[in-house]
Protein backbone atom coordinates (compact mmCIF):
# COMPACT_ATOMS: atom_id res chain seq x y z
CA UNK A 1 0.00 0.00 0.00
CA UNK A 2 2.91 2.29 0.69
CA UNK A 3 3.86 2.19 -2.95
CA UNK A 4 0.55 3.63 -4.04
CA UNK A 5 1.76 7.18 -4.28
CA UNK A 6 4.79 5.90 -6.15
CA UNK A 7 2.57 4.00 -8.54
CA UNK A 8 0.39 6.94 -9.42
CA UNK A 9 2.45 10.05 -8.97
CA UNK A 10 6.10 9.27 -8.63
CA UNK A 11 7.14 10.15 -5.11
CA UNK A 12 3.73 11.50 -4.28
CA UNK A 13 2.31 14.92 -4.92
CA UNK A 14 3.38 17.49 -2.37
CA UNK A 15 0.35 19.38 -1.23
CA UNK A 16 -2.11 16.53 -1.60
CA UNK A 17 -3.57 15.95 1.82
CA UNK A 18 -4.55 12.44 2.70
CA UNK A 19 -6.32 10.57 5.51
CA UNK A 20 -4.16 7.79 6.95
CA UNK A 21 -6.08 6.99 10.12
CA UNK A 22 -9.57 7.20 11.59
CA UNK A 23 -10.92 6.84 15.10
CA UNK A 24 -14.66 6.74 15.64
CA UNK A 25 -16.87 6.97 18.71
CA UNK A 26 -20.42 6.93 17.40
CA UNK A 27 -23.85 6.10 18.78
CA UNK A 28 -23.96 3.11 16.42
CA UNK A 29 -20.48 1.82 17.10
CA UNK A 30 -17.06 2.44 18.59
CA UNK A 31 -14.26 1.87 16.12
CA UNK A 32 -14.43 1.95 12.32
CA UNK A 33 -15.46 -1.67 11.95
CA UNK A 34 -18.51 -1.52 14.23
CA UNK A 35 -19.47 1.89 12.88
CA UNK A 36 -19.35 0.76 9.26
CA UNK A 37 -21.25 -2.46 9.93
CA UNK A 38 -24.13 -0.53 11.49
CA UNK A 39 -23.94 2.28 8.94
CA UNK A 40 -23.94 -0.02 5.92
CA UNK A 41 -26.84 -2.02 7.37
CA UNK A 42 -28.83 1.14 7.94
CA UNK A 43 -29.41 0.32 11.60
CA UNK A 44 -31.06 3.12 13.52
CA UNK A 45 -29.94 3.51 17.11
CA UNK A 46 -32.07 6.55 17.87
CA UNK A 47 -33.85 5.92 21.15
CA UNK A 48 -35.41 7.58 24.15
CA UNK A 49 -33.03 9.79 26.08
CA UNK A 50 -31.72 7.97 29.14
CA UNK A 51 -28.95 10.30 30.31
CA UNK A 52 -29.32 11.17 33.98
CA UNK A 53 -31.06 14.47 34.60
CA UNK A 54 -32.48 14.64 31.08
CA UNK A 55 -35.43 12.30 31.46
CA UNK A 56 -37.96 14.99 32.35
CA UNK A 57 -36.92 17.42 29.58
CA UNK A 58 -39.02 17.82 26.44
CA UNK A 59 -36.28 16.29 24.25
CA UNK A 60 -37.43 12.68 23.93
CA UNK A 61 -35.17 11.06 21.35
CA UNK A 62 -31.40 11.26 20.85
CA UNK A 63 -28.41 9.32 19.62
CA UNK A 64 -26.52 8.38 22.77
CA UNK A 65 -23.11 6.71 22.77
CA UNK A 66 -23.45 3.57 24.84
CA UNK A 67 -20.93 0.99 26.00
CA UNK A 68 -18.17 3.58 26.08
CA UNK A 69 -15.95 3.04 29.10
CA UNK A 70 -13.39 5.84 29.19
CA UNK A 71 -11.62 4.27 32.18
CA UNK A 72 -10.37 1.44 30.00
CA UNK A 73 -9.14 3.78 27.28
CA UNK A 74 -7.74 6.94 28.88
CA UNK A 75 -5.62 7.53 31.99
CA UNK A 76 -7.51 8.65 35.09
CA UNK A 77 -5.63 11.92 35.41
CA UNK A 78 -6.83 12.98 31.95
CA UNK A 79 -10.38 11.86 32.70
CA UNK A 80 -10.73 13.92 35.88
CA UNK A 81 -9.56 17.02 34.01
CA UNK A 82 -11.99 16.68 31.12
CA UNK A 83 -15.60 16.49 30.03
CA UNK A 84 -17.18 13.60 28.19
CA UNK A 85 -16.65 15.37 24.83
CA UNK A 86 -12.91 15.30 25.43
CA UNK A 87 -13.05 11.68 26.56
CA UNK A 88 -14.48 10.86 23.13
CA UNK A 89 -11.76 12.93 21.45
CA UNK A 90 -8.93 11.33 23.43
CA UNK A 91 -10.20 7.83 22.68
CA UNK A 92 -10.86 8.61 19.00
CA UNK A 93 -7.42 10.18 18.62
CA UNK A 94 -5.82 7.02 20.01
CA UNK A 95 -7.71 4.90 17.51
CA UNK A 96 -6.79 7.21 14.64
CA UNK A 97 -3.09 7.19 15.54
CA UNK A 98 -3.10 3.45 15.87
CA UNK A 99 -4.89 3.08 12.55
CA UNK A 100 -2.31 5.37 10.92
CA UNK A 101 0.51 3.62 12.77
CA UNK A 102 1.77 7.02 13.77
CA UNK A 103 3.67 6.59 17.01
CA UNK A 104 6.00 8.66 19.15
CA UNK A 105 8.99 7.27 17.29
CA UNK A 106 7.66 8.97 14.15
CA UNK A 107 7.70 12.47 15.61
CA UNK A 108 9.79 12.56 18.78
CA UNK A 109 12.67 14.01 16.78
CA UNK A 110 10.39 16.87 15.75
CA UNK A 111 7.29 17.21 17.94
CA UNK A 112 6.60 20.58 16.30
CA UNK A 113 5.74 18.79 13.07
CA UNK A 114 2.45 17.37 14.38
CA UNK A 115 -0.53 19.47 15.43
CA UNK A 116 -4.18 19.10 16.41
CA UNK A 117 -7.31 20.86 15.18
CA UNK A 118 -10.81 20.10 16.36
CA UNK A 119 -14.16 21.74 15.89
CA UNK A 120 -16.57 22.20 18.77
CA UNK A 121 -19.99 23.67 19.20
CA UNK A 122 -21.26 22.35 22.50
CA UNK A 123 -18.21 22.21 24.77
CA UNK A 124 -18.02 20.47 28.12
CA UNK A 125 -21.55 21.08 29.30
CA UNK A 126 -21.76 18.20 31.76
CA UNK A 127 -18.48 19.12 33.49
CA UNK A 128 -19.37 22.81 33.49
CA UNK A 129 -22.79 22.20 34.97
CA UNK A 130 -21.35 20.13 37.82
CA UNK A 131 -18.88 22.87 38.74
CA UNK A 132 -21.47 25.64 38.42
CA UNK A 133 -23.76 23.69 40.73
CA UNK A 134 -20.92 23.62 43.26
CA UNK A 135 -20.47 27.35 42.78
CA UNK A 136 -24.04 28.25 43.74
CA UNK A 137 -24.56 25.27 46.03
CA UNK A 138 -21.39 25.46 48.15
CA UNK A 139 -19.50 28.54 47.03
CA UNK A 140 -16.55 29.50 44.83
CA UNK A 141 -14.05 27.63 47.02
CA UNK A 142 -15.64 24.37 45.92
CA UNK A 143 -15.15 24.89 42.19
CA UNK A 144 -12.31 22.69 40.94
CA UNK A 145 -9.40 24.19 39.00
CA UNK A 146 -10.12 22.15 35.86
CA UNK A 147 -13.27 24.16 35.33
CA UNK A 148 -10.82 26.70 33.92
CA UNK A 149 -10.19 24.44 30.93
CA UNK A 150 -12.60 21.49 30.74
CA UNK A 151 -15.76 23.13 29.46
CA UNK A 152 -14.13 25.29 26.79
CA UNK A 153 -14.27 24.42 23.11
CA UNK A 154 -10.48 24.16 22.98
CA UNK A 155 -10.24 21.51 25.71
CA UNK A 156 -10.09 18.50 23.41
CA UNK A 157 -7.40 19.94 21.16
CA UNK A 158 -5.34 20.90 24.20
CA UNK A 159 -5.62 17.57 25.97
CA UNK A 160 -4.91 15.50 22.86
CA UNK A 161 -1.81 17.55 22.14
CA UNK A 162 -0.58 17.43 25.75
CA UNK A 163 -1.18 13.71 26.14
CA UNK A 164 0.58 12.84 22.91
CA UNK A 165 3.30 15.48 23.01
CA UNK A 166 2.22 17.23 19.80
CA UNK A 167 3.70 20.71 19.70
CA UNK A 168 2.78 21.69 16.15
CA UNK A 169 -0.02 24.06 15.10
CA UNK A 170 -3.01 23.57 17.37
CA UNK A 171 -6.40 25.16 17.04
CA UNK A 172 -10.11 24.83 17.48
CA UNK A 173 -12.68 25.78 14.88
CA UNK A 174 -15.71 27.45 16.40
CA UNK A 175 -17.51 27.68 13.10
CA UNK A 176 -20.95 26.41 13.82
CA UNK A 177 -21.84 22.84 12.91
CA UNK A 178 -20.09 23.15 9.55
CA UNK A 179 -16.87 23.68 11.50
CA UNK A 180 -16.62 19.89 11.50
CA UNK A 181 -15.68 20.09 7.82
CA UNK A 182 -13.69 23.29 8.17
CA UNK A 183 -11.38 21.50 10.64
CA UNK A 184 -10.13 19.40 7.72
CA UNK A 185 -9.38 22.53 5.73
CA UNK A 186 -7.43 23.95 8.66
CA UNK A 187 -5.48 20.71 8.92
CA UNK A 188 -4.76 20.77 5.19
CA UNK A 189 -3.52 24.34 5.47
CA UNK A 190 -1.21 23.42 8.35
CA UNK A 191 0.18 20.61 6.21
CA UNK A 192 0.74 22.96 3.26
CA UNK A 193 2.60 25.23 5.66
CA UNK A 194 4.96 22.43 6.58
CA UNK A 195 3.42 20.25 9.26
CA UNK A 196 4.06 16.56 8.78
CA UNK A 197 0.77 15.34 10.23
CA UNK A 198 -2.34 16.73 11.90
CA UNK A 199 -4.95 15.18 14.15
CA UNK A 200 -8.24 16.62 12.90
CA UNK A 201 -11.87 16.07 13.71
CA UNK A 202 -14.58 16.81 16.22
CA UNK A 203 -16.43 15.20 19.08
CA UNK A 204 -19.45 16.49 20.98
CA UNK A 205 -21.31 15.51 24.14
CA UNK A 206 -24.43 17.70 24.22
CA UNK A 207 -26.61 15.16 26.02
CA UNK A 208 -26.43 16.54 29.54
CA UNK A 209 -29.15 18.56 31.30
CA UNK A 210 -27.64 22.04 30.90
CA UNK A 211 -26.69 21.38 27.29
CA UNK A 212 -30.08 19.95 26.44
CA UNK A 213 -31.85 22.95 27.94
CA UNK A 214 -29.67 25.18 25.74
CA UNK A 215 -30.82 23.25 22.69
CA UNK A 216 -34.53 23.45 23.52
CA UNK A 217 -34.57 26.90 21.97
CA UNK A 218 -33.46 25.57 18.58
CA UNK A 219 -36.30 25.77 16.12
CA UNK A 220 -35.00 22.73 14.29
CA UNK A 221 -34.80 20.44 17.32
CA UNK A 222 -37.13 17.48 17.01
CA UNK A 223 -39.08 16.79 20.18
CA UNK A 224 -41.01 13.90 18.62
CA UNK A 225 -41.60 10.86 20.82
CA UNK A 226 -41.14 8.03 18.37
CA UNK A 227 -37.51 7.22 17.50
CA UNK A 228 -38.52 5.99 14.05
CA UNK A 229 -40.34 9.20 13.22
CA UNK A 230 -38.30 11.83 15.00
CA UNK A 231 -35.71 12.55 12.27
CA UNK A 232 -36.90 12.12 8.69
CA UNK A 233 -35.25 14.75 6.47
CA UNK A 234 -36.25 15.10 2.80
CA UNK A 235 -39.73 13.71 3.50
CA UNK A 236 -43.02 15.54 3.99
CA UNK A 237 -42.90 14.24 7.57
CA UNK A 238 -39.70 16.18 8.34
CA UNK A 239 -40.02 17.59 11.86
CA UNK A 240 -36.49 18.65 12.74
CA UNK A 241 -33.32 16.87 13.74
CA UNK A 242 -32.44 14.54 16.59
CA UNK A 243 -29.27 15.51 18.49
CA UNK A 244 -26.46 13.07 19.12
CA UNK A 245 -23.05 12.74 20.71
CA UNK A 246 -19.73 11.18 19.77
CA UNK A 247 -17.55 11.99 16.80
CA UNK A 248 -14.39 11.09 14.96
CA UNK A 249 -10.72 12.02 14.78
CA UNK A 250 -8.46 11.58 11.77
CA UNK A 251 -4.78 11.51 11.04
CA UNK A 252 -4.24 13.81 8.08
CA UNK A 253 -0.87 13.93 6.33
CA UNK A 254 0.92 15.22 3.32
CA UNK A 255 0.77 12.41 0.80
CA UNK A 256 4.50 12.32 0.19
CA UNK A 257 5.26 12.30 3.93
CA UNK A 258 2.77 9.49 4.44
CA UNK A 259 4.41 7.57 1.61
CA UNK A 260 7.87 8.01 3.10
CA UNK A 261 6.86 6.36 6.35
CA UNK A 262 4.92 3.63 4.58
CA UNK A 263 1.48 4.69 5.71
CA UNK A 264 -1.68 3.49 4.02
CA UNK A 265 -3.65 6.25 2.30
CA UNK A 266 -7.31 5.75 3.16
CA UNK A 267 -8.65 8.78 1.27
CA UNK A 268 -7.61 12.06 -0.31
CA UNK A 269 -9.01 15.34 0.98
CA UNK A 270 -9.35 16.92 -2.43
CA UNK A 271 -11.21 20.20 -1.98
CA UNK A 272 -13.07 22.34 0.52
CA UNK A 273 -14.93 25.62 0.60
CA UNK A 274 -17.15 27.42 3.10
CA UNK A 275 -19.63 30.29 3.02
CA UNK A 276 -21.77 32.15 5.54
CA UNK A 277 -25.36 33.20 4.94
CA UNK A 278 -26.68 34.17 8.36
CA UNK A 279 -28.48 32.45 11.25
CA UNK A 280 -31.58 30.49 10.35
CA UNK A 281 -31.76 31.92 6.81
CA UNK A 282 -32.29 28.60 5.10
CA UNK A 283 -33.59 30.22 1.93
CA UNK A 284 -30.26 31.99 1.52
CA UNK A 285 -28.28 28.92 2.56
CA UNK A 286 -29.23 27.38 -0.80
CA UNK A 287 -27.05 29.80 -2.74
CA UNK A 288 -24.41 29.78 0.00
CA UNK A 289 -24.14 26.01 0.03
CA UNK A 290 -24.13 25.86 -3.78
CA UNK A 291 -21.28 28.37 -3.76
CA UNK A 292 -19.37 26.24 -1.24
CA UNK A 293 -19.89 23.13 -3.38
CA UNK A 294 -18.59 24.92 -6.47
CA UNK A 295 -15.57 26.10 -4.52
CA UNK A 296 -14.79 22.64 -3.21
CA UNK A 297 -15.13 21.14 -6.70
CA UNK A 298 -12.83 23.80 -8.11
CA UNK A 299 -10.15 23.14 -5.51
CA UNK A 300 -10.48 19.42 -6.14
CA UNK A 301 -10.32 19.97 -9.91
CA UNK A 302 -13.46 17.87 -10.00
CA UNK A 303 -16.34 18.05 -12.50
CA UNK A 304 -19.87 17.79 -11.06
CA UNK A 305 -20.37 14.49 -12.91
CA UNK A 306 -17.41 12.97 -11.05
CA UNK A 307 -19.28 13.13 -7.75
CA UNK A 308 -20.49 9.59 -7.09
CA UNK A 309 -22.22 10.16 -3.77
CA UNK A 310 -23.36 13.11 -1.68
CA UNK A 311 -23.41 12.88 2.10
CA UNK A 312 -26.12 15.40 2.81
CA UNK A 313 -26.36 17.79 5.71
CA UNK A 314 -29.99 16.65 6.13
CA UNK A 315 -31.05 19.21 8.67
CA UNK A 316 -34.57 17.84 8.78
CA UNK A 317 -36.81 20.89 8.54
CA UNK A 318 -38.81 21.34 5.32
CA UNK A 319 -37.26 24.71 4.55
CA UNK A 320 -33.68 23.60 5.23
CA UNK A 321 -34.11 20.38 3.26
CA UNK A 322 -35.55 22.27 0.28
CA UNK A 323 -32.59 24.64 0.39
CA UNK A 324 -30.12 21.78 0.42
CA UNK A 325 -31.85 20.05 -2.48
CA UNK A 326 -31.74 23.34 -4.39
CA UNK A 327 -28.04 23.80 -3.60
CA UNK A 328 -27.20 20.32 -4.89
CA UNK A 329 -29.21 20.97 -8.04
CA UNK A 330 -27.66 24.40 -8.63
CA UNK A 331 -24.09 23.26 -8.06
CA UNK A 332 -24.20 19.88 -9.78
CA UNK A 333 -26.66 20.75 -12.56
CA UNK A 334 -28.54 17.84 -14.10
CA UNK A 335 -26.24 15.45 -12.22
CA UNK A 336 -27.81 16.71 -8.99
CA UNK A 337 -30.98 14.68 -9.42
CA UNK A 338 -29.08 11.54 -10.50
CA UNK A 339 -26.25 11.29 -7.99
CA UNK A 340 -26.95 9.03 -4.98
CA UNK A 341 -27.56 11.14 -1.88
CA UNK A 342 -27.35 9.66 1.58
CA UNK A 343 -27.65 10.80 5.19
CA UNK A 344 -26.59 7.98 7.53
CA UNK A 345 -27.00 10.43 10.42
CA UNK A 346 -30.75 9.76 10.38
CA UNK A 347 -29.85 6.54 12.17
CA UNK A 348 -27.49 8.05 14.72
CA UNK A 349 -28.63 11.64 15.16
CA UNK A 350 -26.94 14.90 14.44
CA UNK A 351 -23.93 15.42 16.65
CA UNK A 352 -23.50 19.11 15.82
CA UNK A 353 -19.87 19.70 14.71
CA UNK A 354 -19.15 16.02 15.03
CA UNK A 355 -21.96 15.08 12.62
CA UNK A 356 -19.86 16.15 9.65
CA UNK A 357 -16.81 14.24 10.90
CA UNK A 358 -18.89 11.07 11.21
CA UNK A 359 -20.07 11.73 7.66
CA UNK A 360 -16.45 12.04 6.53
CA UNK A 361 -15.72 8.72 8.26
CA UNK A 362 -18.72 7.13 6.55
CA UNK A 363 -17.62 8.61 3.22
CA UNK A 364 -14.08 7.22 3.54
CA UNK A 365 -15.49 3.80 4.39
CA UNK A 366 -18.05 4.01 1.56
CA UNK A 367 -15.25 4.73 -0.94
CA UNK A 368 -13.15 1.89 0.43
CA UNK A 369 -16.01 -0.60 0.30
CA UNK A 370 -17.56 0.69 -2.92
CA UNK A 371 -20.93 0.95 -1.21
CA UNK A 372 -23.22 3.87 -0.43
CA UNK A 373 -24.86 3.36 2.97
CA UNK A 374 -28.58 4.09 3.31
CA UNK A 375 -30.59 6.75 5.11
CA UNK A 376 -32.42 5.02 7.98
CA UNK A 377 -36.03 5.89 8.78
CA UNK A 378 -36.42 7.82 5.50
CA UNK A 379 -38.71 6.34 2.87
CA UNK A 380 -40.82 8.69 0.76
CA UNK A 381 -38.56 11.50 -0.45
CA UNK A 382 -40.35 14.66 -1.49
CA UNK A 383 -37.46 16.39 -3.29
CA UNK A 384 -35.85 15.84 -6.68
CA UNK A 385 -32.98 13.86 -5.19
CA UNK A 386 -31.98 10.21 -5.45
CA UNK A 387 -31.85 9.56 -1.73
CA UNK A 388 -30.53 6.09 -0.91
CA UNK A 389 -33.17 4.53 1.31
CA UNK A 390 -33.68 0.99 2.56
CA UNK A 391 -30.59 -0.97 1.57
CA UNK A 392 -27.04 0.13 0.87
CA UNK A 393 -26.20 0.59 -2.79
CA UNK A 394 -23.09 -1.09 -4.20
CA UNK A 395 -22.35 1.41 -6.94
CA UNK A 396 -18.59 1.66 -6.52
CA UNK A 397 -18.23 5.32 -5.59
CA UNK A 398 -14.77 6.87 -6.08
CA UNK A 399 -15.47 10.48 -5.19
CA UNK A 400 -17.71 11.76 -2.39
CA UNK A 401 -19.09 15.19 -1.59
CA UNK A 402 -19.80 15.84 2.11
CA UNK A 403 -22.06 18.76 3.02
CA UNK A 404 -22.62 20.50 6.31
CA UNK A 405 -24.55 23.55 7.45
CA UNK A 406 -24.95 25.18 10.80
CA UNK A 407 -27.99 26.76 12.35
CA UNK A 408 -25.98 29.94 12.70
CA UNK A 409 -25.46 30.21 8.94
CA UNK A 410 -22.27 28.39 7.99
CA UNK A 411 -22.24 26.23 4.85
CA UNK A 412 -19.34 23.93 3.98
CA UNK A 413 -18.49 21.33 1.38
CA UNK A 414 -15.66 18.80 1.24
CA UNK A 415 -14.68 16.62 -1.73
CA UNK A 416 -13.04 13.30 -0.81
CA UNK A 417 -11.40 10.96 -3.31
CA UNK A 418 -10.84 7.27 -2.90
CA UNK A 419 -7.39 6.55 -1.55
CA UNK A 420 -6.77 3.01 -2.69
CA UNK A 421 -8.12 0.44 -5.07
CA UNK A 422 -9.13 -2.06 -2.44
CA UNK A 423 -10.53 -1.94 1.09
CA UNK A 424 -7.84 -1.41 3.68
CA UNK B 1 -5.36 23.76 66.17
CA UNK B 2 -5.69 21.82 62.93
CA UNK B 3 -4.98 18.25 62.11
CA UNK B 4 -1.61 17.69 60.43
CA UNK B 5 -1.48 16.63 56.81
CA UNK B 6 -0.14 13.09 56.42
CA UNK B 7 1.21 11.26 53.42
CA UNK B 8 -1.91 9.06 53.60
CA UNK B 9 -4.19 12.07 53.24
CA UNK B 10 -2.01 13.55 50.49
CA UNK B 11 -2.17 10.29 48.57
CA UNK B 12 -5.97 10.32 48.90
CA UNK B 13 -6.06 13.93 47.69
CA UNK B 14 -3.85 13.05 44.72
CA UNK B 15 -6.33 10.31 43.87
CA UNK B 16 -8.99 12.99 43.35
CA UNK B 17 -6.67 14.48 40.76
CA UNK B 18 -6.55 11.13 39.03
CA UNK B 19 -3.14 10.14 40.37
CA UNK B 20 -2.93 6.78 42.11
CA UNK B 21 0.09 6.58 44.39
CA UNK B 22 0.98 4.43 47.40
CA UNK B 23 1.35 6.59 50.57
CA UNK B 24 4.34 4.52 51.69
CA UNK B 25 6.05 5.38 48.40
CA UNK B 26 5.31 9.06 48.96
CA UNK B 27 6.74 8.79 52.49
CA UNK B 28 9.85 6.90 51.41
CA UNK B 29 10.62 9.37 48.60
CA UNK B 30 9.42 12.74 49.91
CA UNK B 31 11.69 14.64 47.50
CA UNK B 32 10.39 12.99 44.34
CA UNK B 33 8.70 15.53 42.10
CA UNK B 34 4.94 15.94 41.71
CA UNK B 35 5.68 16.12 37.97
CA UNK B 36 7.04 12.59 38.07
CA UNK B 37 3.73 11.34 39.43
CA UNK B 38 1.91 13.17 36.65
CA UNK B 39 0.42 15.80 38.95
CA UNK B 40 0.38 19.16 37.17
CA UNK B 41 0.06 22.65 38.65
CA UNK B 42 -3.72 22.75 38.29
CA UNK B 43 -3.92 19.39 40.05
CA UNK B 44 -1.94 20.73 42.99
CA UNK B 45 -4.07 23.86 43.02
CA UNK B 46 -7.15 21.66 43.35
CA UNK B 47 -5.54 19.77 46.24
CA UNK B 48 -4.74 23.04 48.02
CA UNK B 49 -8.36 24.16 47.58
CA UNK B 50 -9.72 20.90 48.93
CA UNK B 51 -7.36 21.03 51.92
CA UNK B 52 -8.38 24.61 52.69
CA UNK B 53 -12.02 23.53 52.67
CA UNK B 54 -11.30 20.54 54.91
CA UNK B 55 -9.29 22.55 57.44
CA UNK B 56 -11.48 25.62 57.20
CA UNK B 57 -8.54 27.96 56.79
CA UNK B 58 -6.31 29.45 54.11
CA UNK B 59 -2.94 27.95 53.27
CA UNK B 60 0.09 30.03 52.25
CA UNK B 61 -0.28 31.49 48.79
CA UNK B 62 2.79 29.64 47.54
CA UNK B 63 1.43 26.21 48.57
CA UNK B 64 0.42 25.34 45.03
CA UNK B 65 3.95 25.99 43.79
CA UNK B 66 5.57 23.23 45.84
CA UNK B 67 7.49 20.76 43.72
CA UNK B 68 7.53 17.67 45.95
CA UNK B 69 5.34 15.91 48.54
CA UNK B 70 7.95 16.57 51.26
CA UNK B 71 8.11 20.29 50.52
CA UNK B 72 4.31 20.46 50.43
CA UNK B 73 3.87 18.65 53.76
CA UNK B 74 6.47 20.85 55.46
CA UNK B 75 4.88 24.04 54.22
CA UNK B 76 1.30 23.01 54.96
CA UNK B 77 2.03 21.59 58.41
CA UNK B 78 4.16 24.48 59.57
CA UNK B 79 1.34 26.78 58.49
CA UNK B 80 -1.30 24.68 60.22
CA UNK B 81 0.74 24.41 63.42
CA UNK B 82 1.63 28.08 63.70
CA UNK B 83 -1.82 29.16 62.66
CA UNK B 84 -0.28 31.56 60.17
Amino acid sequence: MNSRSGRTRGAGTPGRTVVTGMGIVAPNGIGAEAFWKATESGDSVLARVTRQGCEHLPLRVAGEVRDFDPGTLVEERFLVQTDRFSHYALAAADMALEDARLGRADYEDDPYSVGVVTAAGSGGGEFGQRELQRLWGQGPRYVGPYQSIAWFYAASTGQVSIRRGFKGPCGVVCGDEAGGLDAFAHAARAIRQGSRAMLAGATEAPLAPYSVVCQLGYEGLSTAEDPERAYRPFTDKACGFVPAEGGAMFVVEDEAAAGRRGATVRAVLAGHAATFTGPGRWEESAEGLAHAIRGALREADCAPEEIDVVFADAFGSPEADAAEARAISEALGSHGSKVPVTAPKTGTGRAYCAAATLDVAAAVLALEHGVVPPTPNVFEVCHDLDVVTGDARACGPRTALVLSRGQMGSNSALVIRKGSDSPA
Amino acid sequence: MSERLTMEELAALMKTAGITVDPTELASRPDSQFDDYGLDSLGLLGIVGELENRRGRALPSNADRCKSPGEFLDLVNSSLMTGA
